[in-house]
Parts: structure tokens; C-alpha cells; sequence
């Protein structure tokens, strides 16, 4: 996904639209989600919370690079070994050769949404290295050999059914299509895993300067398992994670489970502070922690910049109508939906993303629900005005666009337009233009200004 | 919030989290309930670390020093949150964090003066230098990665048992 051709979205939007079980399961996902969320804020002074925390975010984004002096600091006196990357290249490099150091053949992975970014796993397999994904739906879809729909469910496209087809086949079990059954067998594969693997790589949530610690929230504790049980942790994260201390952690652990799932809390949420210290019994023996940039130094100095505030909670997916309809897939990127959307075009170029800009209503529900206040609808009008102006709007609109433009300002242009319209009409739609004009509403057989006059 | 306000709170966010909290007034009532909790073939780990820990008793057939291979494991909590109904674990002392992660059934002993009132009072307590691990477990191990189908207990334990003292 590093190549800078355009992201097909409306063909993908076509395919995915004509799938209906995966319409289906995708509204059914961000139906459910928004759900629980809206349950998990109310009773509780939620626009004070999200007030604090965007407060927060923007303070820390304001100093972030002395927030990232500070936590390497900090990480590297409890033993860490830190790591700065400027781009996917070094970041990959970084690990592969820290893991070839240590001969190591086999990682067990933890969910993480900046090794999707730098596509790792891609890149390891390549070097010969094998990656186990652990979280059970980045299991599900790497065994399928796809890719996750939706950042905390990601195999939310795939019903019971064709998780048991695909486990029968691949795993050689007993069909079933018991969502239970199907868990504990990728509980037992999986633990196998954990307990021989030789290190583990996770992402992580938050980095607290001031500790030089990593925190991270799971639900079904694949993420403790990968930093506890193999000898060597690898932590990949982008700067931008950054918080100043523990004691602010509550302002976001209050926000990112209720905004995600609707829970309080998810069931395990690990703080972890470099390697095992004498007299302890846990911790990885050694451990590394990459610094991801990635373009994000060059954002925070521009009109952007909010878009750093972002923690990765999904609400503004599970709230969007396009996302709702057409899923993850359809955006052919990292991160899906409007969060999605403004990243790209921020991290891969407008080249790219420039047809994701069409993959918004502009509705606003996305600025609502996000609980630490990026301003989306703002960030995604100012990338359209960008879009513009950079010339990638389709010829056919460019032309559109200023024939309009020259015809709004003269009345006489203005009528001719519109008589030449109603006259047209019948003979474009005879001759093959149909496909396009028949979503337009055909002209009024009286103006509005003849209505009126 | 008084003590008994603070200890209620807990309780109630622990059932909710769908953990079961069972409340008694001495340690003195521990092993029965201890026992009580264990079935015919559960094998137990136990760090015997901490006081409450080593004034456990456990028939010698049951207890397994390699906490990879049991069923249980029982030990006692670093401290819990009310607001949340989390249990704290911390890799202070000794403790093996991940034992309670690796059965299929955790009980967890909390001393009652244990627990905080809320969040912000518990990461205030860490200050800048805290252990190597710190984890907050608050109810089973869960997923609904297949159709937004809650299933309990996925790579950590499906049971948890919360016994206030």
C-alpha cells in the first residue's frame, strides 16, 4: 500500500454495497457499538471529560517533542531499549534486525494499529520471521489471509459460518459454527504459541513521559500475554501516544473503552515499565520500544495538527453513514472511516486518498461522538478545499465547476444554462449518458425564477 | 465516601463486570471459602508471597508450583478501584503477574482498606517510578470478535472470584 495510485473507492464502494451479509454485519457492528457507547455516557459529565481531555491532548501535541525526550529517558533508566524511526523503512529495519540479533523465527503479536501502518507483518514474513496474530478477529482474518474492517472487531465482516469453514480447513478441526467453541480452539492453538514463542510485539494505547511506561487495554488478554511470557518484548508506537504522567491517565482511561466498546473499563489494562528488575518475576528480560514518526512531526506544524489528538477509539467509524454502509474494506487503507479518511490523505498523500474525500456526508456525527474533540468535519471540508485546489477533482467536475462558476455571475449565462438544460435532457439521456444523469433529478419543465416572477 | 460506601461501590462494579464478589468479615473464614471454590479436579497455584497468601492452606495433591499448568490460581490483590470494580496486580514483591492471567479460574483476595474510591486516586498513588508491571483486571477475559457474540474467557481466565476481607 506504499504505491501512490488512487484508492478505487467507488468501485470498492459499488462491490461492497452489492454485498448484502456484509451490509448486514457492518451495520449491525456499528449499530451495536454506538449503542453501547451512548449507555456508557450517559449519567456521567461526559462533555467535561471530553472538554479535559482534548485540553490535555492539545497541550501534550503543543510540547511534544520534549514529552518524547522525556519519556525515552525515563524508559531507558528502567531498562528499555529506545528506538526512534522516522519512517516505516527504519521502523521495519529496526525489528527485524533486533529480532535477528536474537535469532529470533517466531513472534506472537498483539493487536496493533502502527504495525498495520508500517505493514510489519508483511515485511517480517518476507525476512523469513513468522507473526502469530493473537487477538482472536486479527486471527480469524490473518488465517483467511485478509485484512481487519474495522479497527476493534476486525473480522467483523465474517459471519460464524465462514469463521467455522475457515478454522475446519485450516486448523483441521470439527466444523462448528458455536462462536464459544470457535474462541477455544483458537485459545488452545494460541496458547501453544504464547508460551514457545521468542518474543513478543505489541502497540500500545498511551506512553506516559514521566515513568517512561506503556499502556495498553485488552479484553482478552492476549495483550499481557505477549508482553509477560516470551523473554523479549518489542513495543511499536507513534510519537503522538504521548501523555505526561500517570496520574493524567484517568482523564482517557474514562474515555476509550466507554467510546470503543461502551464498557468502563476493558477487562486488562497493563502499565509497563521497562524489563524485569531483580528480586521480580515478571517483565520481559529485554526490551525495545520503537518510536514511529512517520510524518507526524511535519503535521503537528500544520493545519492538521488536531488530527494528532486522535486515540484510536473507533467511535467516529461505528457513528459515520458512509462507514456504516460500505465498511472498512472499501477504503483500501490502515485506518477506515472518517478518522480514516483524514489520516490517510495525511499520511499517504492526496494522490492516493483523494477519492476517500467523497466518502463523507459532511453530517458531523463524527466531531459528536469523538470523545477528545477532533474536529473531523473541519479537518475533512479542509481537505476537500485541498483537493481542489491541488487539481485532483475529476475533469468532467473541474469543468462543471467553472462553467458554473462564470454562469452564477451573469443572469444572462445563468437562464441560457438553464433552458439549454430542459432542452438537452431528453437527447443526453437517449444517447448513452444515461448512466450518469439518471441519479440527477430531471430539470423542471418551469424554472424557479419563472414560479416566481 | 466512608469505607463501607467505597467497599459497596466495588462490590456492585464487580458483578456488574460479571466477576463474582463474595464479602466476609475475618480472614478466619478464608480457607473455607477458599476451599469451597475449588472443584475435585482443579489444580491450584498459589505465590504464597504475601501473609494472607502463606496463611492459605491447600491439600499438598493440589497445589502445582508451575503456574502454566494449573486450573486456579489464588493470590492476593495489590489493591482495587471502586469507580471501575478492577482488581490492581503489580509484579512488586515478586509476584508473577501473568499466573492470574493463564488459569481458567482467578480468585483474588482483596483486603477491604485496599480499596480505592476511584481511578485518579489509584494512579496518583504510583507516582514516577512505578514496578515493571502493573495490571488492572476488571472481570473475565472477553471477546466479540465473531458477530458481536460475547464469549467469556478467551486467552485469560473465564472465571473471576472477588473475595473482599
Amino acid at each position: 500500500m506504499n504505491d501512490t495510485a488512487a484508492v478505487p473507492f467507488r468501485a470498492n464502494a459499488i462491490t461492497a454495497l452489492r454485498d448484502s451479509a456484509l451490509r448486514a454485519a457492518m451495520s449491525n457492528a456499528a449499530e451495536t457499538f454506538s449503542a453501547k457507547r451512548s449507555d456508557a455516557i450517559s449519567g456521567v459529565p461526559i462533555e467535561e471529560w471530553r472538554e479535559q481531555a482534548s485540553e490535555l491532548r492539545l497541550s501534550v501535541l503543543d510540547n511534544l517533542a520534549d514529552y518524547v525526550d522525556r519519556f525515552e529517558t525515563n524508559a531507558t533508566r528502567a531498562g528499555a531499549t529506545v528506538h526512534r524511526a522516522k519512517d516505516s523503512k527504519e521502523a521495519n529495519d529496526i525489528i527485524t534486525e533486533t529480532l535477528k540479533d536474537h535469532g529470533v523465527q517466531k513472534v506472537v503479536k498483539s493487536k496493533s494499529m502502527v504495525s498495520e501502518e508500517i505493514h510489519l507483518n508483511h515485511h517480517l514474513q518476507e525476512r523469513g520471521v513468522t507473526v502469530v496474530e493473537t487477538d482472536f478477529g486479527e486471527y480469524i482474518v490473518q488465517i483467511a489471509g485478509e485484512t481487519p474492517s474495522h479497527i476493534l472487531a476486525p473480522a467483523i465482516h465474517k459471519d460464524r459460518r465462514q469463521v467455522g469453514k475457515l478454522f475446519a480447513e485450516k486448523l483441521g478441526c470439527e466444523y462448528t459454527d458455536n462462536p464459544t467453541v470457535l474462541a477455544t480452539i483458537a485459545k488452545t492453538v494460541l496458547r501453544q504459541e504464547f508460551l514457545s514463542a521468542q518474543a513478543g510485539i505489541s502497540g500500545a494505547n498511551f506512553a506516559v513521559a514521566d515513568s517512561g511506561s506503556i499502556v495498553l487495554f485488552t479484553n482478552e488478554g492476549n495483550g499481557r500475554m505477549c508482553t509477560t511470557v516470551p523473554p523479549l518484548h518489542i513495543a511499536v508506537l507513534s510519537i503522538e501516544k504521548m501523555v505526561p504522567s500517570l496520574a493524567d491517565l484517568p482523564k482517557f482511561i474514562r474515555l476509550l473503552p466507554r467510546s470503543a466498546t461502551g464498557q468502563a473499563l476493558s477487562s486488562y489494562m497493563s502499565v509497563i515499565t521497562g524489563t524485569r528488575k531483580s528480586g521480580e518475576t515478571t517483565g520481559a528480560q529485554e526490551m525495545h520500544i520503537v518510536l514511529l514518526d512517520n510524518g507526524r512531526s511535519k503535521i503537528i506544524t500544520g493545519k492538521y495538527r488536531e488530527m494528532l489528538k486522535c486515540i484510536r477509539c473507533g467511535a467516529c467509524l461505528n457513528a459515520c453513514p458512509v462507514y456504516r454502509m460500505v465498511g472498512g474494506h472499501a477504503y483500501q487503507s490502515t485506518y477506515p472511516g472518517p478518522m480514516g479518511i483524514v489520516l490517510t490523505a495525511l499520511l499517504d498523500g492526496m494522490e492516493r486518498a483523494h477519492p476517500l474525500l467523497d466518502a463523507t456526508t459532511l453530517c458531523g456525527a463524527c466531531g459528536d461522538v469523538c470523545p477528545v474533540k477532533v474536529p473531523l468535519p473541519d479537518l475533512l471540508r479542509k481537505l476537500r478545499e485541498e483537493r481542489v485546489e491541488k487539481g485532483f477533482t475529476p475533469k468532467l467536475e473541474q469543468i462543471g465547476m467553472a462553467a458554473f462558476a462564470r454562469a452564477a455571475e451573469s443572469p444572462v449565462l445563468f437562464h441560457l444554462g438553464q433552458a439549454a438544460a430542459s432542452f438537452l435532457w431528453p437527447i443526453a439521456t437517449k444517447i448513452g449518458a444515461k448512466e450518469g444523469l439518471e441519479r440527477l433529478s430531471r430539470p423542471a419543465a418551469k424554472t424557479f425564477r419563472e414560479r416566481v416572477s | 465516601m466512608t469505607r463501607e460506601e467505597i467497599i459497596n461501590l466495588f462490590v456492585v462494579n464487580v458483578a456488574k463486570v460479571s466477576a463474582e464478589p463474595i464479602r466476609m468479615s475475618g480472614a478466619g473464614e478464608l480457607n473455607g471459602a477458599v476451599a469451597g471454590l475449588l472443584t475435585e479436579t482443579d489444580r491450584v497455584f498459589c505465590p504464597s508471597i504475601t501473609e494472607i497468601e502463606k496463611g492459605l492452606e491447600f491439600s499438598p495433591d493440589k497445589l502445582i508450583q508451575d503456574y502454566v499448568s494449573v486450573s486456579v490460581c489464588v493470590e492476593e490483590a495489590y489493591a482495587a478501584i471502586a469507580e471501575t470494580g478492577s482488581l490492581v496486580f503489580e509484579s512488586r514483591g515478586g509476584k508473577p503477574v501473568q499466573a492470574g492471567l493463564l488459569c481458567a479460574h482467578h480468585v483474588a483476595i482483596l483486603p477491604s482498606g485496599g480499596i480505592h474510591e476511584s481511578l485518579d486516586d489509584f494512579f496518583s498513588s504510583l507516582g514516577d517510578t512505578p514496578p515493571t508491571n502493573v495490571t488492572l483486571e476488571t472481570g473475565p477475559s472477553r471477546t466479540a470478535d465473531i458477530e458481536l457474540t460475547l464469549t467469556i474467557g478467551v486467552h485469560g481466565p473465564g472465571r473471576l472470584t472477588v473475595i473482599v476481607v
